[in-house]
């Protein structure tokens, strides 16, 4: 038996949402394709209004090697940070759900209230070569490498995924929490009285039944591993040499340095392109793996 | 049916929200309301200076709102300017942006030519020499004055007078005399270095290595605004300079040195005898050392004494009424008098952009106190002209980029400039 309803309700109950959706979202996406078509340099008066390009802009971007090398340190910038961020998320998240935590969660949690910028200042002097707090801490344990590791071209990139590592790990810390406690206490019960060892209670019990959880995290730290890179501008502004400059900071400079928005657009739409492939990708295994179960 | 008029209702004050948050209605009757975007770059109190500076404009003219905006950094307050005008809507009035930035913001047409304003007033011509020259160089583009200089320095070298005193040294004069003093200055203790001897930043490094290349024979950058000579042979052996300072002199912390936060506490404190910074910070330093502080040019290879001037200008942006661009330069123009120019300077350290504001009595008591403020002056005499060329960011890139890779010894200098001088060939070949 049919409900009786209103059948336009359910669109309008989305509308609000498809709304945002359809104005942030789907039309600037359209917008930066097109626009990537066009040779559009504000700086150079017969470029100021587009001029058709065609692939133009692809074909410079992927023939740079400057824009080579920054996808590779985008590349290995996001291979780090989100496999760390993953694993301590979920390793707080385990240790610290019982209530009794409650402040260190909090401790946790509360690099991710730091504004970004304000986080890389203090950074900025926690790296300070000879006397940072970094350097010292480092010392103590017997490292006695280059402490320059805001300005030596093979750490720079490091000091960028620690600091952003540092930041937002709690954050996700929260995500995995909520999937911690949502557990079901009878599986683990049985689990106790079967005798079942801690690392088999871990990897064939605790880790499948967070899998929708992990999905959603892998998913959100992919997105904000990109995304985020605040902390280029105040520490390492891309250098020495370009040796940690991240993809979403290349394209600020593109954009409002060069004032190439054809470029920029490009870079839009690769960015966009890479982050859906691994969305899609990430989602369908995922899903694969359930109905295999 | 009630349901559903409430959920159609909750549905409309959501889209009547996202529609409400417009701006108030402009008072259009009588007064005009200009806003200047400012930056903050050097430790002072930038925000307090320019809110005092309102207020006064105000009172003497009751028909002018000022809304003194604090934009973020030279690049904060770019950006703002940008994306405002390219999303239509409108920008502050003023913005104080970087003196270099004047190509690419007028090939933009994100600003406005000041010269028909300047023309206007009693005695422009005056007016406009009454500037100094190495500052007002940058505002000419096309035949036209696009802006004003407001907030402008030059690179300088710091050094403890009492520490080279200490030391039987002298002020260094030549780059050999520089290295050994700074060599001689540097304490170790076993290997950790306690004091270094001299501290010269490069995490962005074109301004502050400017003087080096002019002193040695040629600067980067040439009259025109298209020509860049980053593969001359005096430029490789300035490079080559610096990387000695470090390898031979052992005088100067290795590789690129990002460390421009870092080296006015280091100097401070005496953990550093001498330092390249600009002369901005003039005002926190002598604030904070004490000791006898020493200001000077960057030495050349033979002697002399070299420099570039650096900072800041007063630009009006594009798409304003015109009684708010007349509001707008009476502002710009009532800021840059020669008083508060001196005010300026006084309270902040940059230079003074005017001759006649050395000649105001503030000036000349404050000069008198502190005679670091005359040399900082005296030191632009025989400056350089900064990099300030057609895409200058995509050319200044270019130049960090290898600029660094020579000093951290990833490319030889001579290499890393061939390759800079090809790249920049090819950004400025549009605008040749």
């Amino acid at each position: 038996m049919t409900r009786r309803g209103n059948p336009l309700l359910p669109y309008a109950l989305i509308a609000p949402t498809l709304l945002f959706v359809l104005v942030f979202t789907v039309y600037p996406t359209i917008s930066s394709i097109v626009g990537s078509l066009f040779q559009h340099r504000l700086n150079i008066p017969r470029f100021r209004e587009p001029v058709f390009y065609g692939l133009g802009n692809y074909i410079d971007l992927f023939s740079s090697d400057e824009f080579r090398m920054i996808l590779g340190n985008t590349f290995r910038y996001v291979v780090t940070v989100v496999p760390l961020w993953v694993v301590t998320a979920l390793f707080l998240a385990l240790w610290l759900s019982r209530p009794r935590f409650a402040r260190f969660r909090v401790a946790m949690f509360h690099p991710t209230m730091l504004p970004m910028v304000s986080a890389a200042t203090v950074w900025m002097f926690f790296l300070t070569p000879d006397y940072g707090l970094w350097n010292e801490f480092l010392r103590f344990f017997g490292y006695s490498g280059p402490e320059n590791w805001v300005s030596n071209p093979d750490l720079s990139l490091w000091a960028l995924v620690f600091v952003a590592f540092w930041k937002d790990a709690g954050f996700y810390m929260i995500f995995y929490l909520a999937g911690v406690q949502n557990l079901p206490n009878d599986v683990y019960e049985a689990l106790k009285l079967e005798g079942a060892g801690p690392l088999v209670t871990f990897f064939r019990f605790t880790l499948p039944l967070l899998r929708r959880t992990t999905l959603f995290v892998t998913t959100v730290a992919v997105i904000g591993a990109f995304r985020i890179v605040d902390h280029v501008f105040i520490m390492t502004q891309g250098g020495p040499s370009g040796r940690s400059a991240l993809l979403l900071y290349h394209l600020w400079r593109v954009r409002f340095d060069s004032l190439n928005v054809g470029q920029a657009s490009a870079i839009t739409v690769i960015l966009i392109v890479m982050l859906l492939i691994f969305t899609v990708t990430n989602f369908l295994m995922s899903e694969r793996r359930s109905t295999d179960a | 049916m009630p349901r559903f008029m409430m959920i159609a209702m909750l549905i409309a004050v959501v889209a009547g929200g996202a529609f409400a948050g417009g701006q108030p209605e402009a008072a259009e009757t009588e007064s005009v309301t200009i806003s200047i975007a400012y930056p903050v770059a050097v430790d002072a109190p930038v925000a307090e200076i320019f809110d005092a500076y309102a207020e006064d404009f105000m009172e003497q003219n009751p028909n002018v709102q000022v809304e003194t905006v604090y934009a973020g950094g030279y690049g904060d307050v770019k950006t703002t300017i940008q994306t405002t005008i390219d999303g239509g809507g409108e920008a502050p009035a003023l913005g104080v942006m970087l003196a270099t930035d004047l190509f690419d913001l007028a090939n933009a047409q994100y600003i406005e030519p000041m010269t028909p304003y300047v023309e206007a007033m009693e005695n422009s011509e005056e007016y406009l020499d009454d500037f100094l020259p190495a500052f007002l160089s940058n505002s000419y583009y096309m035949d036209d004055v696009w802006s004003l200089p407001f907030q402008r320095s030059a690179v300088v070298m710091y050094y403890n007078a009492d520490m080279l005193a200490e030391n039987d040294l002298g002020v260094p004069t030549d780059w050999e005399t520089l290295g050994e003093t700074a060599s001689a200055l540097t304490q170790r203790d076993g290997d950790t270095v306690t004091r270094w001897g001299i501290e010269w930043p490069s995490g962005w490094p074109y301004w502050l290595f400017q003087p080096l290349a002019i002193g040695s024979g040629q600067n980067i950058v040439g009259e025109s605004d298209t020509e860049v000579y980053f593969d001359d042979p005096a430029v490789i052996d300035a490079i080559e300079y610096y990387n000695a300072l470090s390898a031979e002199y052992e005088a100067m912390p290795a590789g690129v040195q990002a460390s421009w936060g870092n080296v006015v506490p280091n100097f401070v404190s005496g953990n550093t005898g001498m330092i390249i910074h600009s002369s901005g910070s003039l005002s926190n330093v002598l604030s904070q050392a004490d000791f006898e502080v020493g200001v000077a040019g960057i030495p050349g290879p033979d002697g002399g004494s070299y420099s570039v001037p650096g900072g800041g200008n007063i630009y009006m942006t594009a798409g304003l009424s015109e009684a708010q661009k007349q509001a707008a330069f009476d502002f710009a123009v009532f800021i840059t008098e020669a008083s508060r120019a001196a005010d300026f300077s006084i309270q902040t350290g940059y230079i003074a952009t005017r001759e006649s504001a050395f000649g105001e009595e503030a000036m000349q008591a404050y000069i008198s106190q502190n005679p670091q403020a005359g040399q900082t002056r005296d030191v632009l005499a025989t400056a350089g002209k900064e990099l300030s060329v057609q895409n200058l960011g995509e050319v200044r890139n270019i130049f960090h980029n290898h600029l660094q890779a020579a000093i951290n010894g990833d490319m030889e200098p001579a290499a890393a400039m061939a390759e800079a001088q090809r790249a920049a060939d090819e950004a400025l070949a549009d605008f040749r």
